[in-house]
C-alpha cells in the first residue's frame, strides 16, 4: 500500500481519530472509576471513625474496646484495620500488632504499609487510615487498600486492552475498507483507460448488491449508449464507404475496359485518363475521411503495438527526401534515439506523412523542413518545422477541422483533410498537438508538434 | 491457371473477368458467397478473389470456411472499406493480400501474378540473387554488376532485393509502398518513381543492357533485357 494513495491516507486519518476518541473515552472512565473508589474508601473510613467516636462518647473507653474487639473479628476479614493506644502507648485493642512506624501523612489522612506473610511470601498491604484523638487515647481506623489496588490494576489493564483491541479492529476495518475502495477505484480507472484507448465494449466492474458506491451500473448504462451511437456512426460510415466506392469501382473498371478498345492517341483516351486521375483524388479524400471517422470513433478496436517513431521518421524522411530535393527544399531528419509509443503504426505513419507532405507542398523552394523526434521527459515528441509562410495563429484551430483551408491556399491541390487526420490520430493516441511559429514570431514558418506518452524500448523477441 | 472470382457487383466482375482472361487465366465467376464456397470446393481453383461484402455468405466467412477445410490456395480480398482494421481483419481471416476498391485492373493483375508465383514457389528465397550480370548477396549486403561493386542505401538495397526476388514480374507502386516501406495507404505524390529512378541510375547507368524497366500504367519490372518479356 502506498502512502500516496488517498484511500490509505483517509484510512490512517480515520484510524488516528478513532484511536484518540476511544482512548480518551476509556481512559476517562478509568480515572473516574478510580476516583469514585477512592472517595468510597474515604467515606467508609470516615463513617467508621465517626461511629467509633459515638461509641466512645456513649460508653467510654470500655465500650470502645468491646466494639473494637467485635469489629476486629467481624470486619477484619473485609480489610478493616484498627488499633487503639492509651496515652502511655499501651495497645488496648485492634488487629495491628503495633502502632505503624512509618505513618505518611496525606492531608487529613495517613498512609502506611503492613507487611504480612502470606503463603510463605512477604507481601506489603498498603493501608489508608484516619487517626482519631479521644482524650489522649489514639485510635487509628483504616482500610487495607490491596484489594482495591488489585481491582484498579485490573481495570487499568482491561482499559488498555480495550483501547488496543479497538485500535487493532479499527485498523483492520480501515485497511479492508481502503483496500476495497482502492480496488474498486483501480478497477474503474483501468476500465476507463481501456475505454479511452478505444475499447468501447469494455464496462466498469459491477459489485453484487447496490449501494451508493455503485456508480458503475449508471456509468455502464451511459457507456452502452455511447457504444451504440459509435456503432451506428461506424455502420453509417461503412455503408457510405461501400455505397460510394461501389459506383466508383464500376466507373473505373468501365473506363479501363473502354480504353483498351480505343486506338492509341485517341482524344477520348486523354479525357478518360483525366477522369481516372480525378477518381483517384476522390478516392484518396474518401479514404482519408473514413480514416478520420474511424480514428475519432476510437480506432475500431485494433490493438495498440509499440511503434518506434524515430525509426518511422528516418524511413519516411528517406522516402520523402528525393521529392523534397526535387522541389528545392532541404529535408533533414533528426531522430537518433529509439522513441517508442503505443499506437497503430499505419495511423502514426499517416500522421507523419501528412505533416511532411504539407511542408513540402507549402514551403517555397529554397526552404528548410526538419523532422525531429526526441524524448521530452516521460514523453516522445515529434515535430515537423519549416521556414515557410506559416499559419496565422487565429486560423490554427480552424484548420484542424475537416475541409477547412486557408484562403491563400485555395488553389493548391489537396483536400483540407491532412491536419484533421493528424488531429484525430493524436487524439486517438491521447497525445497533444501544438501549432506554433517555428521562428518564435508570426510568419516565421510553422512548427507542428505532436507529443505522446513514451513506452520503454521493447525487448526483441 | 484457374481463378475463382466471387463478386456481387456483376458489371465490375465482368470487366475483371475479361481482363484476367486476356491475361491468359481461366476464370469462373460467382455472385454470392454460398455459391462461391460451393464452387471453390468443386473446382479447387489456383487462386480465389473474393469481395468482402457478399450476399448470402460474407467474404471473410467464406475464406475462413475454406481455410477450415484445409484449402491452401492464395486468396485476394477485395474491399470497399479500406480502413486499417478492415485490412487486418481480411488478412487475419486467411486472406493473403488485400485490395481496396476501386483499383486499377493493372494493379489487380500484378497482385494476381505475385500471389500465383508465390504459391508455386517462384519467389526466390536464396541468399545470392542473380539477374544477368547483376548480383545481390543478401547476407553480405553487397551488390555487384559485371563484377563492379555498387553502393546502395539500405532502402535501395531492400527495393532491389524485392525486385530481384520477383524477376520478370510486374511490381506496382502500391506493392512497393506496402512491402518495402510498410505503408498501407496512398501518399499523395509519386514518391516511388523517384526512388526507382535513383536505383536505375545505380544499377543500369553505364551498362549496355538496362535491367529495370517501367511498365506504363502498371509499375516496374526487373528482367534480363535479352529475354523476351
Amino acid at each position: 500500500m502506498r502512502l500516496r494513495s488517498s484511500t490509505v491516507r483517509l484510512g490512517l486519518l480515520y484510524l488516528l481519530g478513532g484511536v484518540f476518541g476511544v482512548g480518551a473515552l476509556l481512559w476517562t472512565v478509568f480515572l473516574l472509576t478510580e476516583r469514585a473508589m477512592d472517595r468510597q474508601v474515604d467515606l467508609v473510613i470516615e463513617t467508621e471513625a465517626e461511629s467509633l467516636r459515638e461509641e466512645y462518647r456513649g460508653g467510654g473507653l470500655q465500650r470502645l474496646v468491646e466494639v473494637l474487639d467485635q469489629r476486629t473479628d467481624d470486619w477484619g476479614r473485609l480489610g478493616a484495620v484498627y488499633i487503639l493506644l492509651d496515652p502511655q502507648g499501651t495497645q488496648l485493642a485492634g488487629n495491628l500488632s503495633a502502632w505503624p512506624r512509618q505513618l505518611v501523612p496525606e492531608g487529613n489522612w495517613s498512609r502506611f504499609q503492613i507487611n504480612a506473610v502470606e503463603r510463605g511470601r512477604e507481601i506489603a498491604h498498603p493501608v489508608r487510615a484516619a487517626v482519631v484523638e479521644l482524650d489522649g487515647n489514639r485510635l487509628l481506623v483504616g482500610t487495607d487498600l490491596s484489594d482495591r489496588m488489585r481491582f484498579t490494576a485490573r481495570l487499568r489493564a482491561t482499559t488498555l486492552w480495550g483501547i488496543l483491541t479497538t485500535v487493532a479492529l479499527m485498523a483492520l476495518i480501515g485497511w479492508w475498507f481502503s483496500r476495497r475502495v482502492a480496488g474498486r477505484v483501480r478497477g474503474v480507472a483501468q476500465a476507463c483507460a481501456s475505454i479511452i484507448s478505444g475499447d468501447l465494449a469494455r464496462r466498469l466492474p459491477v459489485e453484487d448488491g447496490h449501494d451508493e458506491l455503485d456508480l458503475a451500473t449508471a456509468v455502464n448504462g451511459m457507456l452502452d449508449r455511447i457504444e451504440q451511437q459509435t456503432q451506428a456512426v461506424r455502420t453509417t460510415f461503412d455503408s457510405a464507404a461501400h455505397d460510394l466506392r461501389a459506383p466508383m469501382y464500376r466507373i473505373r473498371s468501365r473506363l479501363e475496359a473502354a480504353m483498351i478498345d480505343l486506338p492509341p492517341g485517341a482524344p477520348a483516351q486523354a479525357a478518360m485518363q483525366a477522369t481516372i486521375a480525378d477518381l483517384e483524388r476522390v478516392q484518396r479524400t474518401l479514404a482519408m475521411l473514413l480514416q478520420i471517422a474511424q480514428a475519432e470513433a476510437g480506432g475500431g478496436g485494433a490493438q495498440a503495438e509499440p511503434v518506434d517513431l524515430a525509426q518511422m521518421a528516418r524511413e519516411l524522411g528517406e522516402l520523402y527526401a528525393p521529392e523534397a530535393r526535387e522541389r528545392g527544399l532541404l529535408l533533414q531528419v533528426n531522430a537518433q534515439q529509439p522513441a517508442f509509443v503505443a499506437g497503430q503504426h499505419q495511423l502514426l505513419a499517416q500522421l507523419c506523412t501528412n505533416l511532411l507532405e504539407n511542408a513540402i507542398k507549402y514551403v517555397p523552394a529554397g526552404g528548410h523542413v526538419e523532422l525531429h523526434v526526441w524524448h521530452e521527459g516521460p514523453r516522445v515528441s515529434l515535430t515537423v518545422s519549416d521556414d515557410g509562410p506559416g499559419i496565422p495563429s487565429e486560423a490554427r484551430a480552424m484548420l484542424l477541422l475537416p475541409f477547412r483551408r486557408l484562403d491563400r491556399d485555395a488553389q493548391a491541390p489537396g483536400s483540407g483533410l491532412g491536419l484533421s487526420l493528424v488531429a484525430a490520430v493524436v487524439r486517438l493516441h491521447q497525445g497533444t498537438l501544438e501549432l506554433e511559429d517555428a521562428g518564435g514570431e508570426a510568419g516565421t514558418g510553422l512548427r507542428v508538434k505532436c507529443s505522446f506518452a513514451s513506452l520503454p524500448v521493447p525487448v526483441p523477441d | 491457371m484457374q481463378i475463382l472470382l466471387v463478386e456481387d457487383d456483376v458489371e465490375a466482375a465482368g470487366h475483371i473477368v475479361t481482363a484476367l482472361r486476356e491475361a491468359g487465366y481461366s476464370v469462373q465467376h460467382c455472385a454470392d458467397g454460398r455459391e462461391g464456397l460451393a464452387a471453390a470446393h468443386q473446382v479447387r481453383p489456383d487462386l480465389l478473389i473474393v469481395d468482402r461484402m457478399l450476399p448470402q455468405l460474407d467474404g471473410l466467412a467464406l475464406v475462413q470456411a475454406l481455410r477450415g477445410d484445409g484449402a491452401l490456395m492464395p486468396v485476394l480480398v477485395l474491399s470497399a472499406l479500406g480502413t486499417v482494421d478492415d485490412r487486418v481483419e481480411g488478412l487475419r481471416a486467411g486472406g493473403d493480400d488485400y485490395l481496396v476498391k476501386p483499383f486499377a485492373l493493372a494493379e489487380l493483375l500484378a497482385r494476381v501474378e505475385a500471389l500465383l508465383r508465390r504459391a508455386s514457389g517462384d519467389v526466390r528465397h536464396v541468399g545470392v540473387l542473380r539477374v544477368a550480370d547483376l548480383e545481390l548477396n543478401v547476407l553480405a549486403r553487397r551488390v555487384t554488376r559485371g563484377g563492379k561493386e555498387i553502393s546502395l542505401t539500405a532502402k535501395e538495397f531492400q527495393l532491389l532485393e524485392f525486385l530481384m526476388r520477383r524477376v520478370g514480374q510486374v511490381v506496382t507502386r502500391t506493392m512497393l509502398l506496402e512491402s518495402v516501406w510498410n505503408l498501407h495507404f496512398d501518399p499523395q505524390t509519386n514518391l516511388i518513381d523517384v526512388h526507382i529512378s535513383r536505383l536505375r541510375q545505380a544499377i543500369d547507368k553505364g551498362f549496355d543492357t538496362p535491367l529495370l524497366h517501367t511498365i506504363r500504367g502498371s509499375g516496374y519490372v526487373l528482367r534480363d533485357g535479352e529475354l523476351a518479356g
